[in-house]
């Protein structure tokens, strides 16, 4: 016990314990209460993605002369290089699914209401952040699908009232989608965005803790249910 | 400050029913576990079994490819499809941001003390007609082929146009009214001439034009196909006047324009604005090759090619 209470003393870990893992959660009963785990499920995939986004970027060249290459390199000779990249592929799919269904779950509950609307705005911009990043990972392999996906992706932003062909130049890295675009891409799918969404969490988590899980509503209670 | 009142009162009852609630571990923790132990299976299953397609190196000058979106954004190219022509450019835009104006704006419109969905008929309400379209159009995108516009810009003309920016063609040539002066402006004559004509020019001008100042420019194959597909592209506006009397006497019984003609199949007022001549051709040729569900008959046999490109050109200037 000495060796804990050390570690304490120096780090406050009781009281963050205490904070995160004893705190008191409203009951949710029957099947509504699985409906809470969709965050944390997102979440989870989440850590998925970036744990296999790490070991690939560590085979991956983001360059139009390699991507291909790498990713061929990845699936044939890379140690497990062929689930991996399986992994983050369907953890891609998953996390579109999962942060749609939170999103309904919250809408459907009108949790976002009242003290929580803060919570559920930094959720619109994780839900944003999300996109992002299935947009920018779509180019990195650099096939077929992956070049005239994202070319269609470019001239839709560019028919954007105004800014459009500044926005698509600026997407694209010029007026050519090509090697600067897979760089920009790149550097935005593991490091602009990761960034920002590791931001974003921990600010959804903050106010999530902050505020409380929010109680199933009731029906009857017009009190502020 | 009847609002503040139930905001107080909401607090003070969620105080209560939290403390009368179960520690998030090790209750909630074990939900979330067992919940990540099945995506993760789940994950696993499809990564082991499935994997991730690679196809083939992109290949910027293919021109036969035609991507199809993420499944979770067909919803989006399938609702494009409502919006004729130049509209539709704006409603790939404004579309989605109108959602993300939606999300966001969702805690400010709905403030009250209501939560439960039964409660809240319009939010509800809202919710499944939205979850409604969404999945419909996904379904009907999923199930029809592709014909975007934005997605179908024949890559061929794509490359084309790539091609007249590289060799700085508008030094001497106007298209859309930029450019130079010292050729001719191309959006209003190069689509009149025929691609045998085209093919020949590009690789010797002074031979059909004879005086152009014209270099030759030493093209390949491809290249000169690309030009001339983006050279025929602008190939509008050069119909004789037998094709209106065409179109009256095939087509207006089941197309209007202008309101004019019957109502069996769209109406083609704005068509010109959505597509271009060729794919018009095609779809009169044969209609079920470009769109299997349609239930017009073809045109090839019926009327002669030049009648038929009669009419597409004629087509194609509606709504421009």
């Amino acid at each position: 016990m000495r060796a804990w209470t050390w570690i304490n003393e120096r780090t406050g870990a009781g009281k963050i314990w205490e904070a995160l893992f004893a705190r008191k959660i409203p009951e949710a009963k029957g099947w509504v209460a699985w409906l809470y785990t969709l965050g944390s499920a997102s979440l989870f995939v989440f850590t998925i993605q970036a744990v296999t986004g790490a070991l690939l970027a560590m085979n991956y060249v983001p360059s139009p002369d390699h991507a291909h290459d790498s990713i061929r390199f990845i699936e044939s000779q890379v140690f497990l290089g062929s689930f991996i990249r399986g992994l983050h592929h369907w953890g891609a799919t998953f996390m579109v699914v999962l942060v749609a269904l939170h999103m309904l779950r919250v809408y459907f509950m009108a949790a976002y209401k009242y003290p929580r609307e803060a919570t559920w705005l930094v959720g619109v911009v994780l839900f944003l952040l999300v996109m992002g990043f299935s947009f920018t990972g779509y180019l990195l392999p650099w096939d077929q699908k992956a070049y005239w996906a994202t070319m269609v992706g470019a001239n839709i932003a560019g028919q954007a009232p105004a800014l459009g062909s500044y926005l698509a130049k600026i997407l694209k890295g010029g007026e050519d989608l090509g090697a600067a675009t897979l760089a920009r891409f790149y550097s935005l799918h593991v490091l602009v965005l990761p960034m920002t969404i590791a931001v974003a969490i921990l600010a959804h988590l903050f106010l999530v803790v902050w505020h409380g899980i929010s109680e199933p509503p009731l029906k009857e209670s017009n009190k502020g249910d | 400050m009847e609002a503040k009142k139930w905001h107080r009162e909401y607090l003070e009852r969620y105080q209560r029913l939290k403390e009368a609630g179960l520690p998030f571990f090790p209750n909630t923790v074990f939900k979330d576990t067992l919940v990540a132990f099945v995506i993760f299976a789940l994950l696993a299953y499809l990564a082991w079994t499935k994997g991730a397609v690679l196809e083939e190196p992109a290949d910027p000058t293919d021109n036969t490819y035609n991507p199809r979106p993420e499944w979770y954004f067909l919803f989006l190219f399938q609702a494009l499809k409502l919006f004729p022509g130049h509209l539709e450019a704006v409603a790939a835009v404004v579309l989605p941001g109108m959602i993300v104006l939606g999300f966001i704006l969702v805690p400010f419109l709905d403030r009250g003390p209501r939560r439960h969905p039964l409660t809240r008929p319009l939010g509800l309400g809202l919710g499944v007609v939205g979850l409604g379209v969404y999945c419909f159009l996904t379904w009907k995108g999923y199930s029809s082929p592709l014909t975007n516009p934005i997605v179908e810009k024949d890559p061929v003309i794509l490359a084309g146009r790539r091609l007249y920016r590289d060799l700085k063609c508008s030094y001497c040539h106007k298209v859309s009214g930029k450019g130079g002066t010292a050729g001719p402006e191309l959006d209003k004559v190069a689509g009149e001439e025929t691609e045998a004509w085209l093919i020949s020019h590009f690789k010797n001008p002074q031979q059909m034009s004879p005086g152009s100042t014209m270099p030759v420019l030493n093209l390949l194959d491809d290249e000169i196909t690309s030009l001339v597909a983006y050279m025929k592209s602008f190939g509008v506006g050069s119909y004789t006047p037998e094709a209106p009397k065409l179109f009256a006497e095939n087509c207006s019984a089941c197309h209007m324009i202008n309101k004019q003609g019957g109502d069996s199949g769209p109406d083609l007022s704005l068509i010109g604005s959505a597509r271009d001549k060729n794919f018009l051709k095609k779809y009169v040729e044969d209609p079920s090759q470009m769109n299997p569900s349609s239930a017009m008959p073809g045109f090839q046999g019926q009327l002669t090619d030049t009648q038929i490109d009669d009419i597409a050109r004629y087509l194609a200037t509606l709504g421009q």
